[in-house]
């Protein structure tokens, strides 16, 4: 597993991103799904996912739905139409972040 | 193996023992938990539930579920606010502009009349008295409601609060600041009547909405706010 703390800023970029490509999802599949994607090299805790959610949501980015699955209530993530443009947003800092990393730490063999 | 009735009744109680008492976070939680609780049994489905459980929730870190409350109390407290701008603003455009200009040009008279301070004095003495009692059967009812084990939303609670808060300390803190002071308005310079008549015009708006307004539409904003509100009041 690697460093977590490196991850932590991106938290909201990839949990906006995961619902730009998924249209709506629940909190226990982002962990899941974050999982499966990184193999297992990112682990979302749960103390951090459900607050970077509803802070997601208190910024209006985040829409909710509720769902009867079974015995329990389900709710659901979906991205609002701002949400929607944040997610580019956010992608297209994160790539300059990128870009920006990859000079610094390796300044021989860069991308461009 | 899957989650049954009473697992998920589990789930709910043991939430509320973890100092979450809102049915809608508690709703979240308890999803997030019996989805990790079946996870877990699919690997080891010889482990007894409350052992996964308490598997799953060491996942949530010291802190338990206080980082999720705490997250949950901010995104409420910025929703109330928006509500209660919301319904203030409605006082700032035509017909009920009529009304706020009229409460306006009231106080500013008042102001110019000598001693005005007593009189505002007594008006907030009597308006702290009926907002006490008020408050006392508010209070009332929702402790019966957390007695009979109701489901209560955080948004309900945050309404039911705001009304008896922001009414007690803004109308205490009037009145110890007039009555401490000891300014005569009678013999202050026009604009600063001005001021202080358009201060307290917003502030008996405030009260007004928080106090009766947005408490009287409480049905209709938490089922704008909880899809799930219809659902389990059966409304």
């Amino acid at each position: 597993m690697g460093n977590q703390k490196l991850y932590k800023g991106s938290l909201q970029t990839i949990i906006l991103q995961l619902l730009a490509s998924n249209e709506k999802m629940y909190g226990y599949e982002i962990t899941q799904k974050v999982k499966e994607l990184t193999k297992g090299e990112l682990n979302i805790t749960e103390g951090a996912l459900y607050p970077a959610l509803h802070k997601l949501e208190a910024d209006g980015l985040l829409d909710v739905e509720v769902a009867n699955v079974g015995n329990r209530l389900r709710k659901y993530y979906k991205l609002t139409e701002n949400g929607s443009k944040e997610t580019a947003n956010k992608v297209s800092e994160m790539q300059e972040f990128l870009r920006t990393m990859q000079h610094l730490v390796n300044p021989k063999f860069s991308l461009e | 193996m899957k989650l049954t009735q009473t697992h998920i009744e589990n789930l709910y109680e043991f939430t509320r023992k973890h100092f979450v008492y809102h049915y809608d976070v508690q709703t979240e939680l308890v999803d997030h938990l019996a989805n990790d609780i079946e996870e877990i049994w699919l690997e080891n489905p010889h482990l007894s539930f409350e052992d996964a459980r308490d598997k799953s929730f060491k996942k949530f870190g010291i802190f338990g579920f206080m980082d999720v409350i705490e997250a949950k109390q901010k995104q409420m407290n910025k929703r109330y606010w928006n509500i209660q701008l919301r319904f203030v603003k409605e006082w700032f455009t035509m017909p009920k502009l009529l009304t706020t200009i009229l409460i306006f040009f009231g106080i500013y008279s008042l102001l110019q009349i000598k001693y005005s301070e007593f009189y505002i004095i007594g008006a907030l003495l009597i308006a702290v008295l009926f907002e006490m009692m008020y408050l006392y059967k508010d209070r009332k009812a929702q402790k019966q409601k957390a007695e009979k084990k109701e489901k209560i939303f955080l948004l309900e609670e945050i309404i039911g609060q705001t009304k008896g808060g922001v009414v007690s300390i803004g109308f205490v803190n009037i009145f110890n600041s007039v009555r401490f002071t000891k300014i005569e308005f009678s013999s202050l310079e026009s604009h600063w009547l001005i001021l202080i008549a358009f201060c307290t015009t917003v502030l008996i708006i405030l009260f007004y909405v928080t106090s009766y307004v947005i408490p009287s539409k409480s049905k209709e904003l938490l089922q704008e706010t909880y899809p799930e509100y219809k659902m389990v009041k059966n409304v």
